[in-house]
């Protein structure tokens, strides 16, 4: 597949990825109901993670050639700056690998009691807003200020409702319904413990991620960024899709795998 | 001291102090509106309330202090010049925000002979209460800081280990700093801010760590295991926060460090012809880029038990404590391969220079950095063999653990290989050379009995166990981190330090530390445990203890007289602005001390980094660059 494609094509392969991941979260959730097969979970999580990178992070462009550029061309700094993020986000990975670690060795086979509509419905969202972000991007690498903003803006939005899902409404419900011990409960057993801090420790980085969204939004109101120039704009689209990833893999440890207890 | 008040360190600390205060208040105001508690004694506020406020503490020291002024300008979309220049001259240089790497080298460098020195006068406490069986100063009606005098000597001996860690980190962040970048001919480090960045959020880890001395303490060692660190006083939270601080320092150094490597190296400078040294950083940098993420995790697991009684690691509310450990060694261990990597690093760079020859096995080398650094991620459950985990990890795990030894091995063969038939010369910092290849192979010979499950059962625990790493860490990291500030000293100041004096410190600091380990080991066997502050003089070491601990302190009296003299030569050493040491290494082919952005006229690699003594035989040419062309 050519990387250097029109405006339109670029939305459509946007459109199609979008749909296959869709389609794969809802096979993933019959999966789960029907027959629980945790390495068929674990396969189609993969999946879901190879797409999302290669599509929307466009992992491959850190294979890009530029030795022939001037080492200090934007161009250039901007290959070096792309290998730092990755680097960064690889260091961040382990920390997110340690919890589900520490989940399967508390945990096992077993999972909270969880709302699963909720659980569906924020995991949904979080795919949309990654949608709605590769769009933005797309809308920058062609000169498109106004459409980056407007995608960014939905973007923001639909990432503040899972925020708010999930520590707002998640974390409530769970606690009042009994499904975990509230949080701060000194009785709390492993089982809160871990989708306390599994949550949370994801939540933090849709924080940061929305911070990092609305200063992008607002230097490209200022007129910062430019077709050529953006790599404010390329980091936090790859940091957006970064934290959406790590969710593929949460989504099921948490909600999906083992009995629920 | 006007300056000094002005400069980014002072505003720093006075910003962490106003940070801790208000994030400490904020906590304490809302928990009273809550009508939980609020003001608890000894230590005035509550555990949370410090918690909080040693957070915005370090965070009100980075902001600051400055170093973070570019990024917050980035945010509001206000351009910055891509290099600034430094306004200080002298000692202000390195007590202020710069970019230069060269600047930062030393400032890493300073901050970890400042840690070194702390950790070592910690170590010459504890180890003078163990010069006789009995207690002697460190008594029960001792009190300090809320502590008596055993609770004390367990703080001293806990934060020796993690201050001395957290310095070797910085010590090896300083030389990697200074040089790497000088021996691929890149002008900076590929992310100046992050550089500075990554230095300055060590300062404000370094005050949490003494804070946790303060504040009651840490009685754990410096593994910090649950169950107990969750139940230790307030300090154990300083002692974590302050690594998990310093731990970012580590981390972003790496990233920045694989970057400039990955992009930066002169033209020619292909893969085989990279310095050693830079294959060491770079295997180094592997490491400290991931694992380190683990031991932070870790820590923050307990400190999230501790606050919001999140049962991770309590048996009682279905937590796993071993897990912690498999959490923290998965780091802790392939962290001992950062402190020594680096450190073996030097000692197969400078070799050559000092016998003449060419570095023997050249590729063989540069491989096995890289696969200690592989194999080093599993094995750390060697750790592990007697705290109840599942007996079938116990086998896999000494083999991959004995599997280190081959790259290790590789090295020795390389190294006598080379100093083989050499003309060797003996300067200070060959001595230390010489000196680190002596010791760490002492510490290589006495791992396979620790990774060795059957005789581990019995050395866990011991004193063995003590000196045996001494010697793998004084031989990896102290002794060549002595030779890389002799060697690279005039490279950064254009004075070379006093021969004499070095090779005093040499002649002092050697015997009496192979005295100091091989007298370690010899009472481990005997039955001496580690980490306690008294023992039975029915075992006969009354003996032994005393001799380690005049060993102990002659060690410190070297390191007295090398911090003298790593002063007194930066005013009053002897000119050296050439090719002191005849090396054809390119940051010696130009007069020191080095210029602000390095190399005036690019260089190429033409040749091989380490044919020494071959005819005709050129490992860089410095070209100007054509007019408008491109690299």
């Amino acid at each position: 597949m050519s990387h250097s494609q029109d405006k339109s094509s670029a939305f459509g392969q946007g459109v199609v990825i979008f749909v296959y991941l869709a389609v794969l979260t809802a096979l993933e959730f019959f999966i789960a109901i029907s027959f629980n097969a945790v390495p068929l979970l674990v396969v189609v999580a993969i999946v879901k993670a190879a797409l999302v990178m290669y599509y929307y992070m466009h992992v491959y462009q850190l294979n890009k050639d530029d030795s022939n550029l001037d080492p200090h061309s934007y161009e250039y700094r901007m290959g070096s700056d792309r290998i730092g993020l990755w680097l960064f986000l690889l260091s961040d990975a382990f920390v997110f690998a340690g919890l589900l670690v520490t989940r399967i060795n508390l945990l096992g086979m077993t999972r909270p009691h969880l709302n699963q509509t909720l659980g569906l419905i924020v995991t949904a969202v979080l795919l949309i807003s990654s949608f709605f972000m590769n769009r933005g991007e797309t809308a920058m690498k062609h000169g498109d200020r106004k459409g980056f903003m407007t995608n960014t803006l939905i973007t923001f939005v639909l990432g503040l409702g899972f925020l708010i899902g999930v520590v707002f409404v998640e974390w409530r419900l769970a606690a009042a319904e009994k499904l975990v011990a509230s949080f701060g409960n000194p009785t709390d057993g492993p089982v809160g413990a871990v989708f306390y801090m599994m949550t949370g420790m994801h939540a933090f980085h849709v924080f940061t991620g929305l911070i990092f969204l609305a200063v992008v939004w607002n230097n490209a109101r200022k007129g910062v960024y430019s077709q050529e120039k953006h790599w404010g704009v390329e980091a936090a689209a790859v940091y957006w899709h970064f934290v959406d990833l790590v969710w593929i893999f949460f989504y099921p440890a948490l909600y999906l795998i083992g009995t629920a207890i | 001291m006007k300056k000094f008040v002005k400069s980014a360190l002072a505003r720093g600390l006075f910003w962490q102090a106003v940070g801790l205060l208000v994030g400490a208040g904020l906590v304490t105001g809302i928990r009273a509106i809550m009508g939980l508690s609020t003001i608890v004694q000894p230590f005035f506020f509550t555990e949370p309330a410090w918690v909080f406020g040693a957070f915005v503490g370090v965070i009100s020291f980075l902001v600051g202090s400055g170093v973070t002024s570019d990024w917050i300008k980035w945010a509001r979309g206000i351009d910055t010049p891509e290099h600034h220049e430094d306004h200080y001259a002298g000692w202000e240089k390195f007590v202020n925000v710069s970019m230069d790497h060269k600047v930062i080298g030393i400032q890493y460098t300073m901050t970890a002979l400042v840690l070194i020195s702390l950790g070592g006068l910690f170590a010459l406490i504890f180890r003078a209460e163990l010069a006789a069986s009995g207690l002697q100063f460190l008594t029960q009606e001792f009190k300090l800081f809320e502590q008596n005098g055993l609770q004390l000597y367990n703080s001293l001996m806990s934060l020796h280990g993690m201050v001395m860690i957290v310095s070797i980190l910085l010590g090896t962040a300083g030389f990697i700093n200074y040089v790497v970048p000088l021996l691929i001919g890149a002008q900076d480090m590929a992310f100046p801010r992050m550089n500075a960045f990554a230095y300055w959020i060590a300062p404000p880890a370094a005050v949490l760590l003494v804070l946790s001395l303060i504040l009651g303490g840490v009685d754990t060692g410096w593994t910090g295991y649950p169950p107990l660190s969750a139940h230790s006083p307030l300090g154990m939270q300083m002692f974590f926060l302050g690594v998990f601080v310093a731990g970012w320092s580590s981390i972003l150094g790496a990233l920045n460090n694989i970057v400039t490597v990955l992009r930066m190296r002169a033209k020619g400078m292909s893969a085989w012809r990279m310095p050693i040294l830079v294959w060491a950083a770079v295997a180094t940098s592997i490491i400290s880029l991931t694992a380190t993420q683990l031991i932070g995790l870790s820590f923050q697991l307990v400190m999230f038990q501790r606050l919001f009684g999140m049962g991770f690691f309590d048996p009682d509310k279905g937590g796993n404590p071993v897990l912690f450990q498999h959490l923290f060694w998965f780091y802790s261990h392939p962290a001992v391969y950062v402190f020594i990597l680096p450190g073996l690093g030097v000692v197969s760079e400078l070799l050559p220079v000092f016998v003449r020859k060419p570095l023997f096995g050249y590729r063989w080398i540069a491989m096995s950095s890289l696969g200690i650094a592989l194999v080093g991620f599993v094995v750390w459950a060697h750790h592990m063999f007697t705290s109840g985990m599942n007996e079938y990890l116990r086998v896999p795990f000494m083999y991959s653990t004995l599997l280190v030894a081959i790259p290790t091995g590789v090295k020795f063969f390389s190294w006598v290989a080379t100093i083989w038939n050499g003309k060797i010369t003996t300067p200070t910092p060959m001595l230390f050379v010489l000196g680190a290849i002596v010791v760490f192979l002492m510490g290589g010979l006495s791992g396979p009995p620790n990774a060795t499950v059957s005789t581990d059962l019995h050395l866990h625990d011991t004193y063995f166990i003590v000196g045996h790493f001494h010697d793998t860490i004084f031989g990896g990291f102290v002794f060549p981190f002595f030779a890389a500030l002799y060697y690279w000293f005039p490279k950064a100041t254009g004075r070379r330090m006093n021969e004499t004096l070095g090779k005093l410190h040499f002649w002092l600091m050697t015997p009496s530390f192979l005295v100091l380990t091989l007298a370690m080991m010899r009472v481990g066997l005997i039955g001496m445990r580690r980490r306690i502050a008294d023992y039975d003089p029915g075992l006969g070491i009354d003996t032994y203890h005393l001799v380690m601990t005049i060993a102990g302190f002659l060690i410190g009296l070297s390191v007295v007289i090398f911090i003298y003299n790593f002063f007194n030569s930066i005013k009053n050493g002897e000119k050296a602005e050439g090719n002191l040491w005849n090396s054809r290494s390119p940051e010696w082919l130009v007069p020191s001390p080095m210029p602000a952005h390095n190399y005036e006229t690019p260089f190429e690699v033409v040749g091989e980094p380490y044919d020494y003594g071959l005819k005709d035989s050129q490992f860089v040419k410095f070209v100007e660059p054509a007019k408008g062309a491109h690299k």
